[in-house]
């Protein structure tokens, strides 16, 4: 199928809907030569099923940091008209609302280095981190209804982030429309002890310094004022609960295929019409595993909040430690573009990938022990990729072949040689997000910037790593 | 022969194979690998025991649905498993016990999120079944 890629620059490949019979609308991809070069057919091929869906909008997006996943690759947007199109649980993944927080701060790099360890610790024993890990807060049912339902109002109610940070957070941190009755016992089971929890896999806290500004006045609308200054990135998602989502409506919806006699190539792109129970029913509980995640981040943020006092003795409003802002990673929202000159709503999916909305910061987190960077979204993401920009550097080796390639006793090493203090509950958590199992995060960035579609403003290196 | 072997398939997160003379054995190994991906299996000792009973539409399904039962097990009752008795099995239900023992970080390894359909298979063979499982971690 990579042969049938047409250059339109050197951003920018567009695959026709020619390629293959099936596919009702083309296909596009973000990359710079060498991450086009990097991608694989397999991934190529999920875009073009994507493709075949019904009433989805032209065109099925592939981002750089795009590599094979269940159904559609990590790193892809795909639209569906708001009347003839499908809701589905398979495109939006099994981590919903996966997400980063950006925390700025005014400290700088000397003042964490002096620190770093004592840092680090308090860090790794306040956020709970690791399989299965549990939280502190105990949540009665009632609360974690409360909790789908009002995400960050709930938070900021009970004191555990600001109204500025909830500003600060995409959909303002609440999804209008959550239902907890939509979400099986078992998911909220699975949720109500993990709020507040970092879980494992390819979750992390770091501690970072800004190492370029290249986007002078951006930066500093958004509290970043120059090298050295240090910043707070948290990734993590809506752990059990959302997986458990993603697991009963991917059932759900398997059925509804057969229902509607949808006609799918890949049973893991399980959907629904967009009008239809099965599609609704999960928009419900997938808003309700969003609201869970912000919330979720949101309690570890005071957490983190509270070390960073011990430590420094100083208060968190004294080290100015204010959300840069919160985005979410696998999402399906229903949103407006322009199509062919005329305003559309369309179920957007995101699996892995940001919002990049004109003017709006986007972050693309880079691989544990290298770079990460804050973007602002543009009007050419609006045209050309439903508003979408990469979000990571995108796995180039599965979690299960690092770890039999890499020692983790030898990647922390080599962290600290960088400088940077790491933890996790073991060694090997290290191994599988070891940085050479992932793609260069600098083509990445090079490649959306390149394309337009986000604009650098920031870049950071990491201090201190917490790895679930 | 050993009851499962990870299979080499760089695009899967982990994808193991499993095997059995019958469906109890195959099902058994296939808990096994699974449990050897989310925890250090030969470190989790047997102290809880927990009850499972599972249905499916047909023995493909009620394998994916027993893996699946297992994984929000882990978050709920807060136990690794190491040790898996099928006590009845047909195509369409199974009884079981299991046995492990409670969360410790030091324990553990990553995070399942999902059994996935990718490459998922469930055959007889000549020597009995095979299961191609892959995970979502």
């Amino acid at each position: 199928m990579k042969e049938k890629l047409k250059k339109v620059n050197g951003f920018e490949w567009l695959l026709p809907k020619s390629a293959r019979q099936e596919m009702r609308v083309d296909a596009r991809i973000i990359a710079n030569q060498k991450i086009l070069d990097a991608i694989e057919e397999d991934a190529i091929q999920q875009l073009t099923n994507v493709a075949t869906l019904p009433g989805v909008v032209s065109p099925v997006v592939g981002l750089p940091d795009m590599h094979w996943g269940y159904g559609l690759p990590m790193g892809a947007v795909s639209a569906f008209d708001d009347k003839e199109g499908i809701i589905s649980a398979g495109l939006c993944g099994f981590d919903i609302n996966c997400g980063i927080n950006l925390i700025r701060t005014n400290l700088t790099a000397d003042d964490v280095r002096k620190r770093q360890k004592e840092l680090v610790d308090g860090l790794f024993s306040a956020v709970p981190c690791g399989v299965g890990s549990g939280g502190k807060l105990r949540l009665s049912p009632g609360q974690l209804d409360e909790i789908l339902v009002k995400g960050l109002d709930w938070a900021v109610d009970n004191g555990y982030v600001t109204k500025e940070d909830q500003q600060a957070t995409e959909e303002g941190g609440r999804m209008a429309g959550a239902d907890p009755d939509k979400v099986s016992d078992l998911a909220k089971k699975r949720g109500a002890p993990q709020c507040g929890t970092l879980g494992a896999g390819n979750h992390f806290l770091e501690i970072q310094r800004v190492t370029d500004i290249f986007d002078r006045q951006t930066a500093e609308k958004w509290g970043l004022t120059g090298p050295d200054q240090v910043t707070i990135m948290l990734h993590c998602g809506s752990r059990g609960l959302g997986h458990q989502i993603a697991t009963d409506y991917l059932k759900i919806q398997e059925q509804a295929v057969q229902k509607y006699k949808i006609w799918l190539p890949d049973k893991q792109l399980a959907c629904a019409p967009v009008d239809s129970k099965e599609g609704q029913d999960f928009f419900a509980a997938m808003k309700a595993a969003v609201n869970y995640s912000f919330t979720n981040r949101a309690v570890m943020t005071k957490w983190i909040r509270e070390v960073f006092e011990r430590v420094f003795g100083r208060t968190w409003e004294d080290m100015e430690m204010r959300t840069v802002y919160a985005i979410a990673h696998n999402i399906v929202k229903l949103e407006e573009f322009k199509i062919d000159g005329k305003r559309r709503s369309l179920y957007v999916h995101r699996k892995g990938a940001t919002r990049s909305y004109p003017g709006k910061p986007v972050i693309i987190a880079g691989t544990m022990g290298t770079s990460s960077y804050l973007l602002k979204g543009t009007e050419t993401a609006l045209e050309k990729t439903f508003g979408s920009s990469a979000h990571g550097a995108g796995r180039a080796m599965s979690r299960h072949a690092a770890i039999k390639r890499f020692w983790g006793g030898k990647i922390k090493d080599e962290l600290a040689r960088k400088g940077i203090e790491s933890k996790s509950p073991h060694p090997q958590s290290l191994a599988e997000e070891a940085p050479l199992a992932y793609k260069d995060v600098e083509a990445v960035v090079d490649s959306v910037h390149g394309a337009g579609i986000s604009l650098r403003v920031a870049r950071f290196e990491p201090l201190g790593v917490i790895k679930g | 022969m050993d009851g499962y072997k990870f299979v080499d398939d760089l695009t899967s997160d982990v994808m193991f194979e499993a095997y059995g003379k019958d469906l109890r054995e195959v099902f058994t190994n296939a808990a096994i690998a699974m449990f050897s991906v989310i925890c250090k299996l030969d470190k989790v000792k047997g102290k809880e025991t927990r009850s499972v009973e599972v249905g499916g539409k047909g023995r493909e399904e009620l394998l994916i649905n027993w893996l699946q039962h297992l994984i929000g097990l882990v978050d709920t009752d807060g136990l690794f498993f190491s040790r898996f008795e099928i006590l009845e099995i047909d195509d369409f239900h199974l009884k079981a016990k299991v046995h492990g023992e409670g969360i410790r970080p030091e324990l553990g390894e990553t995070v399942v999120k999902a059994v996935t359909y990718y490459g998922f298979r469930l055959e007889k063979t000549d020597k009995g079944y095979l299961a191609r499982v892959s995970l979502d971690i």
